[in-house]
């Protein structure tokens, strides 16, 4: 299998407090790898590490194999590459739906207006928000901002795209809409690191799971391995409060 | 597809017109700019335009007026009238600049003027700093009172007992106040505008002043006497001279001296008499027969026929002063958002990882502040004098005024609209960067497309406020006389001693010019918000098979 993204004795400190503790970690092409632990165990900073939102205290990362913490590399050169779903969505708030998806092909990867707009066009109909081109963020629901967040993404072409638990800030009626974006997008074979609370998504789609525990992967495998057999005893204490 | 499409590509094209536009502002200001005199052929001439009869403004160039430098107005009066004679006799063009009376001296330094001619006497004080030609008109001191009032039969300085007396700053006439017995030494005036309207309203008993102004001031508004002394002020003989002011060792002094020993005597006392006679408040009193209204000029009293009159006359010069003051303010609004929103820009970079840049940084920041703290910490009133009088003195430079006035007002705006940029900056939620930063955006492709936009509507209600400001606070600008409304209004009051009417004529145009920007901006904030609600695409759009975009992830 191909590598994407290595991370290697990852750690990560605010100040004195480690939230991430020597984490090790591979993200194969094709494979969606779902990240689940409870609150505050590290699963955002772990995600926020890999697109360099925040910056290492240790370790390193390599991408396709090439180490991106030397200084020759240039850390927006990479970003194009890794797609990010924020729980807040993010929306740019002075853009329209359409102007959301289009501005960083424009910007970052040089498209025409043209190519731009039938690309924005695409992935906005792929999640269900054509119809909605000339809206304003603040005039959509939560889950269609997170739509639109997705389509916002898709848009850059990327390699991998992470999302930091994409249906936590939503009212449960519009969980269903994103999840099933997200598992349509599994289903075309998009390489995917998510961060999940939605402990069914991830059985049905992950092809792996990795369960944190202050800032540790405690224990990682196939779904039916971690929900169905897990081997740590903090993996089962999680298991046995969520699924309850 | 798209047949309507919004966002940013609008917002692009508008901010495109706002540039060109204002490079357009900027090619014609440098235009008038680099319209610079040879000053081989010109004899400039600084006076205040604003003493009657040696000098004053007029808006035609009836009697041998000269036009005013950089206006559209004109300058009359016994010194224009010399000022003539010399220019011909030295060859040379006239040309006449308006200035204040405690910025001539300044001028003629730094190089901006060749000669003052503006009823200046050659005082020793004066001598330090400047050469003053021989004498070319003499005079004697009198007192302006209020006519019937308790000072109005004195004969004698002992008479003025008691009395609140007044006069011009940095003169002789301020100083033998003192030789007046029991007098009340009020405050200096600026000037004889302002004196007018101290004894009108009583401020002041009465002023002191020389002969040819006291019967102007006579003549202009008959609840005024002039009183002249039988046993009056002693005076040194160089007071009541007047004399051409040349920058020492003048290459000029010897011809002008020359120029000046071949007019008579009698031919200084006819021109003086003709500037009497001619002086704007006299004639006006004449030709009321065709304006419709008959008004008595010389009525002290308020009156709206005043009001119409005053329009009807100077409209003009009122409605060039505004838009002199509106482009002012408009250009430094502009200029001064723009400046503010690159500090914003500078002030908010992250700290760079790289030693070299965090130092580069940090000294950048720190003249950044320095720049703010001093802009937002003096007045622009001081600023201006410093700027515009400094720059000559110090390095030469001979700036256009109206640009020294844009200069002025864009960096004062800059210094405030930084900091309210910065702020607007910082109430941006952090994930709007942090989104930008994810789709691979730098710092400024952040700031340009997805921070500075937000950031703009935001402070769009604080830069109008600035805007307001600018429009009201480039009246301090007329210290370097630039021809704003307020110097035009000046001007006006001190032609028709009619004081409250032409500031209240100026006082309607302030609040119409600010009330109609207020409002422009408000529909402009509407605009920008865009509809409240949005158009669903109704007919279906052409559903793309989603083999197409798997096709594509995997390019
Ligand atoms: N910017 C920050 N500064 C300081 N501490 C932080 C910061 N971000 C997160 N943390 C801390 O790091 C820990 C892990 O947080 P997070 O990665 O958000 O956990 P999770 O996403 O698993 O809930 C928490 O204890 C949190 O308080
Ligand atoms: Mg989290």
């Amino acid at each position: 299998m191909e590598k994407i993204i290595e991370v290697k004795h990852l750690s990560k400190k605010f100040g004195t407090h480690e939230v991430l503790k020597d984490i090790d970690f591979t993200v194969n092409k094709g494979e969606v790898v779902c990240v689940i632990g409870s609150s505050g165990s590290g699963k955002s900073t772990l995600l926020r590490c890999v697109n360099l939102l925040e910056k290492l205290t240790g370790g390193t990362i390599l991408y396709q194999g090439d180490d991106i913490m030397k200084d020759t590399h240039n850390v927006e050169e990479y970003r194009k590459h890794l797609g990010m779903v924020f729980q807040q969505f993010n929306l740019f708030n002075n853009h329209d739906v359409l102007s959301n998806c289009m501005v960083g092909q424009i910007k970052v990867l040089k498209r025409t207006k043209e190519e731009a707009e039938q690309t924005a066009l695409e992935y906005l109909n792929l999640v269900g928000m054509a119809q909605y081109i000339h809206a304003k963020p603040s005039q959509l629901s939560g889950g269609q901002k997170q739509r639109v967040a997705i389509a916002r993404a898709l848009s850059m072409n990327p390699d991998v795209m992470l999302f930091d638990e994409p249906t936590s800030a939503l009212d449960p009626e519009m969980v269903g809409e994103v999840l099933k974006v997200m598992k349509d997008l599994a289903n075309l074979g998009l390489t995917m690191l998510v961060v999940t609370h939605e402990m069914g998504f991830a059985k049905e789609v992950a092809n792996r799971v990795v369960f944190m525990d202050q800032g540790v992967i405690v224990e990682e495998g196939t779904p039916e391995e971690i929900f169905n057999h897990p081997k740590e005893e903090r993996t089962k204490a999680f298991l046995k409060r969520t699924l309850d | 597809m798209g047949k309507k499409k919004e966002g940013v590509f609008d917002v692009r094209k508008k901010i495109g017109y706002l540039f060109s536009m204002f490079a357009v502002i900027v090619v014609l200001i440098s235009g008038c700019g680099g319209a610079g005199d040879s000053k081989d052929d010109t004899f400039v001439v600084g006076m205040e335009a604003g003493y009657a009869p040696f000098n004053w403004t007029q808006s035609t160039d009836a009697n041998g007026a000269v036009k005013i430098d950089g206006s559209a107005d004109y300058a009359g009066g016994y010194d224009v009238a010399l000022a003539q004679k010399v220019a011909d006799g030295l060859g040379k063009k006239l040309v006449i600049v308006k200035t204040e009376w405690d910025g001539l001296i300044p001028a003629l330094t730094s190089g901006k003027i060749d000669a003052v001619m503006a009823g200046m006497s050659p005082t020793d004080e004066r001598r330090q700093s400047i050469d003053f030609s021989e004498n070319y008109y003499k005079s004697h001191l009198v007192l302006v009172v209020k006519k019937g009032g308790a000072y109005d039969q004195a004969t004698s300085l002992q008479d003025f007992s008691g009395a609140k007396i007044t006069a011009q700053l940095n003169t002789f006439h301020y100083s033998v106040i003192d030789q007046m017995p029991g007098v009340v030494k009020e405050t200096a005036m600026d000037n004889f505008s302002s004196m007018r309207v101290a004894l009108q309203s009583g401020v002041i008993d009465g002023y002191i002043s020389e002969l040819p102004e006291g019967i102007t001031a006579e003549a202009a508004n008959n609840s005024f006497k002039m009183i002249e002394l039988e046993d009056g002020f002693q005076t040194a003989e160089e007071d009541t001279d007047t004399a051409v002011g040349l920058v020492k060792n003048s290459a000029l002094k010897a011809d002008v001296n020359q120029i000046l020993a071949e007019i008579s005597e009698e031919e200084r006392a006819d021109l003086m008499e003709a500037a009497i006679k001619n002086q704007p408040a006299e004639t006006d009193t004449e030709d009321d027969a065709d304006s419709g209204t008959v008004i008595d000029a010389k009525d002290s009293s308020l009156s709206f026929a005043w009001i119409v009159k005053i329009v009807s006359e100077n409209g003009p010069m009122f409605l060039r002063g505004a838009g002199v003051t509106l482009l002012i303010a408009l250009v430094g609004t502009i200029i001064g958002t723009l400046i503010g929103l690159l500090i914003g820009v500078i002030r908010t970079i992250p700290k760079p990882d790289s030693k070299v840049k965090r130092t580069l940084l940090k000294i950048i920041n720190s003249l950044l502040s320095i720049y703010i703290e001093i802009f937002r910490g003096t007045p622009m009133i001081v600023q201006a004098m410093v700027i515009y009088y400094g720059s000559a003195l110090a390095f030469g430079v001979d700036m256009n005024r109206l640009f020294a006035a844009i200069f002025i007002v864009s960096i004062n705006t800059g210094a405030y609209m930084s900091e309210i940029v910065r702020g607007g900056i910082l109430s941006i939620d952090k994930g709007q960067f942090e989104a930008a930063h994810a789709i691979g955006m730098n710092h400024l492709q952040t700031m340009k497309n997805v921070v500075l936009p937000q950031v703009m509507r935001n402070i769009l209600p604080a830069t109008g406020n600035e805007f307001v400001i600018n429009i009201k606070d480039t009246s301090v600008l007329n210290v370097i006389s630039v021809t704003e409304l307020y110097f035009q209004t000046k001007s006006v009051a001190g032609n028709n001693f009619r004081y409250f009417e032409s500031f209240f004529v100026a006082c309607v145009i302030y609040f119409i010019m600010t009330f109609t920007v207020t409002r422009i901006l408000r529909a402009i904030e509407k605009r920008l918000d865009g509809p409240e609600n949005y158009v669903v695409i109704q007919n279906q759009m052409q559903v793309q098979a989603v083999e197409n975009t798997v096709k594509r992830e995997e390019d």
